[in-house]
């Protein structure tokens, strides 16, 4: 089980930061979201997931608290810092011209 | 604010670990628990809805795991865990640690003690503005002497430099002094310097209070309000508790008005390294003291002068310039006979480095304290070498369990850091130890380089500087010792680590046998040259100084104020003289130039008269003399052979003594009495030569002159007549009952016959004889001490190495047995192998001691450097020291049960 590569994890980045930045959602709520957006393209195991939020959390870029939820049982939500939306931004515009290039290239080709 | 929350959310994963790793497992839980809820939502049955959970969660521990990863603070959660798993290590073996901790802090101490010293002497930089730019500027002569290096200049020198020089932005002179220090009623003696009105301005200093000297307070006479002087920051504190009202103040400085116009800065002592003085006054008040001819006489060379190079200019191109300016000043300074000498060609000007400030001391003892230095060093890597042994005699106890961390996924890198984490565990306590060990050694090592003024004015105090060594020294221990048994660690393969048992091994044994023989080889070297300095310190104290030095007491004479002059002040002498040996406890008592054995020399051109006139000395300055009072030689325990002692009397002003050397060296194969010899005088100013004659009237024995370290030299006795230069400052030798008996006597017979001259402590023979050989002696027992050190951890290393060896081979050795071998070549078995490594070791050895020999010889005396007597008695007690620390251990090879060591397998 090696390290999700660059690119995964980039990218899984920028789905999380995408997802909270609506509203405060816990781990499963993250992840059920990023499954139902994707139209379950992306599989992601969702225990990865986890390593990744606490590593943006550690950054500075998702804040945590521990609330209770909708069940009524305490979970840990998470919520986009400042700082995590300025991340957001600078990973989105990266994802686009990325992307754009990708297109550029798959299409003229 | 949001780095802080980084931070605290950081150490708080740091520190309370079972906290958040419980908060961790609630949370996957919760995802789970949510998961499972909906699976069973679907329809699924519980056990169903549990395992399709976990297999879109993936492996919860793994997960687990990887998120820990994330809390990862930059190595410092790794590190914490390292040392807290080297303490456990440590806390099991105590006695080990308790051994390597002491080794350390002898080590690590001796090369503190030692560095702390060199760091006073010779490395500290002045504590003034860009000290780099600041140079010394000597005189150099031709001949092939260590005294015609490093001379001084005077003010004549100094000012035409300053004028012409352009490599300088300033130049300066410094002359220290002892004054005598009048405020109100409080008078005392105070240690003081004269320096050039820019001085402080070209140091770049700033006052502490009031103002420090400038070029206006430098002129003859002073100022309109007595002579301006500038006061030690220390004596502002401890004499006027730092009160600023003290500018102003009107004092008397050695009889002259002087007014203190403000106080040094802060930590500032002068440019004259362990010179320490308490006042600065202008150079000009030199004048005020000794004249204003001596102030300007081009001949006189006393003043220590320095510059500060302009930026952008180096000591080369500086030194370039002086080199062509030179001839130049000469014209000026020098009166022209002298200008024409042939040796005034030959004078050089150096430009020497200065950021350090400069001592005289150093010409002493710069080479002692590098020579401790190196045997500090070795020390210090007998040390390493020890541990590196008893590390790796653990490490190799420990290899099944490297090899267990290892199956289970330890990096490699991991167990390296591990074991350099132990051996930094143990250095740092080594170190704080040493640190303290050389606060108590220091001072005491500074005392016994046997010179006062040393060890007065050479703070030997640790300070940053120094800590910072130490904590290097430390630091490169741990890595010296730890890093061989990391690399055994290291290297051994996880297979055949577990197969292992503990009665075999792979890596280490070259790793140890080269530590040993190393050892060996660095003591040996030690001990041969604490032999060669014990020898000198025996052959300096059993020798035959000619002096009997019991109960003699020298008193330097200050007749300097007194009406006396010329053959009245000698009358004045021989009264003294003669009213002491009437005293009760005096055998004898008289009066001379020079006592002996204190490093001071008086020479005169001599030769036998009737001879042919150009019979050169080898003395380039002529012969040893030294002008003595009747009855000096009987005071001080040289015989007369030969006629008679000089008498206290005019009549006898054309008669000498000589000794059986200058008897010898004037008149080979002849009497000597009754013949004369024949003296060239030279006169400083008009360089005119004169002669006189003197008539030798008696034989004395041989005794050494200003040193034990020189052989018995010729020596001429002259009378003490109206012509002897510095005859106000003569000594008086007393020959008592005590030490004690001799002041009383004295203090006596000055106050009868002149209460006016103020009284001096005496100089004592024996503690001056003990004194100059107290260099040579602390090397000897410092040595000795590192050398002895050096031979127990060897033995140490030894006793290890076979012990070692024998575990190894215990099933070899009961077999061997089993089949027959009896308990004796068994012993020789085990023996032979270490005496091979002792003799590896000592061959090493005997290159480093012949190097080390080579280095030292210049402090040696009465004993060579190459002596074989002292390598072989010195190979002779380091083998036997091994021998017997191998066959300790080797005895245990011979109890070996056969029955046992073979079940055990």
């Amino acid at each position: 089980m090696g390290k999700p590569s660059d690119l995964v994890q980039g990218t899984l980045d920028l789905l999380i930061l995408k997802t909270v930045l609506l509203e405060p959602m816990h781990g499963w709520a993250i992840a059920k979201r990023i499954q139902q957006v994707s139209g379950e393209v992306l599989q992601v195991q969702q225990g990865s997931l986890y390593p990744a939020l606490h590593r943006l959390e550690q950054q500075g870029w998702l804040r945590a608290k521990w609330d209770a939820s909708e069940t009524g049982r305490q979970a840990k939500f998470y919520t986009l810092t400042a700082a995590g939306r300025k991340q957001l931004e600078q990973e989105a515009a990266n994802w686009n011209r990325l992307s754009a290039a990708i297109n550029l290239i798959v299409q003229n080709g | 604010m949001q780095w802080l929350d980084r931070l605290t959310m950081r150490v708080r994963r740091l520190f309370h670990q079972d906290r958040e790793t419980g908060l961790l497992d609630a949370e996957l839980q919760f995802h789970l628990d949510q998961q499972i809820a909906e699976n069973r939502l679907l329809g699924m049955e519980e056990r169903e809805a549990r395992l399709a959970a976990l297999r879109s969660f993936g492996n919860p521990l793994v997960v687990r795991q990887q998120t820990h990863e994330t809390w990862r603070w930059m190595g410092v959660e790794r590190m914490l865990q390292d040392v807290r798993f080297a303490l456990r290590q440590i806390a099991r073996a105590p006695g080990f640690a308790v051994i390597a901790i002491l080794i350390l802090a002898l080590g690590i101490g001796a090369n503190n003690a030692v560095f702390t010293l060199t760091h006073a002497l010779l490395l500290r930089n002045l504590p003034v503005a860009r000290p780099e730019e600041l140079v010394r500027l000597a005189l150099e002569f031709p001949d092939d002497d260590a005294r015609s290096k490093n001379v001084p200049l005077n003010l004549p020198f100094t000012e035409a430099i300053g004028s012409r020089a352009r490599s300088f932005n300033g130049v300066f002179g410094w002359s220290v002094y002892d004054f005598v220090f009048k405020d109100g009623a409080e008078i005392h003696g105070i240690h003081g310097a004269t320096v050039s009105g820019n001085t402080f301005e070209v140091l770049g200093l700033k006052p502490a209070a009031g103002r420090l000297l400038h070029a206006g307070d430098d002129r003859p006479g002073g100022g309109p309000d007595g002579w301006a002087a500038v006061i030690s920051y220390r004596r502002w504190e401890e004499n006027y508790n730092a009160d600023p009202r003290v500018v102003g103040k009107h004092v008397t400085v050695t009889d002259h008005p002087v007014t203190i116009v403000g106080v040094a800065p802060e930590g500032f002592e002068g440019t004259l390294v362990a010179e320490h003085p308490d006042i600065y006054l202008p150079l000009e008040f030199d004048a005020a003291l000794n004249g204003e001819e001596g102030l300007h006489a081009g001949m006189r060379l006393w003043l220590t002068t320095f510059a500060r190079l302009k930026p952008g200019v180096n000591r080369r191109q500086a030194q370039a310039e002086m080199r062509v300016l030179l001839p130049g000043i000469l014209d000026v300074v020098l009166p022209p006979q002298a200008r024409h000498m042939p040796r005034a060609a030959q004078i050089q000007m150096d430009v020497d480095p200065a950021s350090t400030g400069w001592s005289e001391l150093r010409l002493q003892y710069t080479r002692p304290l590098l020579l401790l230095q190196l045997l500090v060093g070795a020390v210090l890597l007998i040390c390493c070498a020890n541990l590196s042994g008893l590390f790796l005699a653990r490490a190799s106890a420990r290899q099944q369990e490297f090899a267990i961390r290892g199956a289970l996924g330890a990096p490699r890198g991991r167990l390296v850091r591990q074991l350099l984490v132990e051996s930094l565990l143990l250095a740092v306590p080594g170190a704080v130890l040493g640190v303290g060990l050389a606060w108590v050694a220091g001072p005491w090592i500074l005392h016994a380089l046997g010179n006062r003024q040393a060890e007065t004015s050479l703070s030997a105090r640790p300070d940053l500087a120094i800590l910072a060594v130490t904590a290097l020294c430390a630091l490169l221990c741990a890595v010296l010792f730890g890093m061989a048994p990391a690399w055994t660690a290291s290297r051994m393969s996880v297979e055949a680590g577990l197969r292992l048992n503990r009665r075999t091994s792979v890596g280490g044994a070259g790793v140890r046998r080269f530590f040993v023989p190393f050892q060996v080889a660095l003591s040996l070297a030690l001990v041969v040259v604490a032999s060669l300095l014990g020898s000198t310190v025996v052959h300096l104290r059993t020798q035959d100084s000619g002096y009997k030095t019991k109960n003699v007491s020298f008193y330097i004479a200050d007749f300097n104020r007194l009406p006396e002059k010329g053959d009245d002040l000698v009358a004045m002498y021989r009264r003294v003289a003669a009213r002491l040996r009437t005293m009760p406890g005096v055998e004898d008592a008289s009066v001379a130039e020079i006592p002996p054995l204190l490093g001071w020399q008086s020479w005169a051109v001599f030769e036998a008269a009737g001879a042919k006139t150009t019979s050169p000395t080898k003395e380039p300055n002529g012969s040893h003399v030294n002008r003595i009072g009747s009855r000096f030689l009987s005071a001080v325990g040289v015989p007369i052979l030969l006629g008679r002692d000089l008498r206290d009397d005019v009549s006898d002003d054309g008669s000498c003594l000589l000794n059986q050397s200058g008897a010898a060296h004037f008149f080979p194969g002849e009497s000597a009495l009754g013949r004369s010899l024949r003296q060239t005088l030279n006169d400083p100013e008009t360089f005119k030569e004169t002669f006189t004659t003197c008539e030798v009237v008696g034989i004395t024995g041989d005794s050494k002159y200003d040193s034990l370290h020189n052989d018995h030299p010729a020596i001429i006795y002259l009378p003490v007549t109206a012509q002897t230069e510095a005859l106000s400052r003569l000594f008086f030798v007393i020959h008592g009952s005590s030490e004690q008996a001799n002041s009383v006597a004295y203090k006596t017979a000055l106050g009868e016959i002149a209460p006016a001259s103020p009284e001096t402590d005496p100089f004592q023979f024996q503690q001056q004889f003990n004194d100059s050989i107290a260099r040579e002696q602390l090397l000897s027992v410092l040595s000795g001490f590192f050398a002895v050190l050096g031979l127990l951890l060897s033995a140490i290393g030894i006793y290890g190495l076979v012990a070692w060896t024998v575990n190894q081979r215990t099933m070899e050795i009961g077999l061997r047995m089993a089949l027959g071998a009896t308990k004796g070549r068994v012993f020789g078995l085990v023996m032979r192998q270490i005496a091979g490594v002792l003799v590896v070791g000592m061959i090493v050895g005997a290159v480093a001691a012949g190097f080390a020999a080579h280095g030292v010889r210049t402090f040696l005396y009465g004993v060579k450097a190459g002596n074989p007597w002292v390598f072989l008695g010195a190979a002779g007690l380091l083998g036997c020291f091994g021998l017997v620390a191998a066959a300790v251990p080797a005895r245990k090879a011979v109890e070996i049960d056969p029955m046992v060591a073979l079940r055990a397998e």
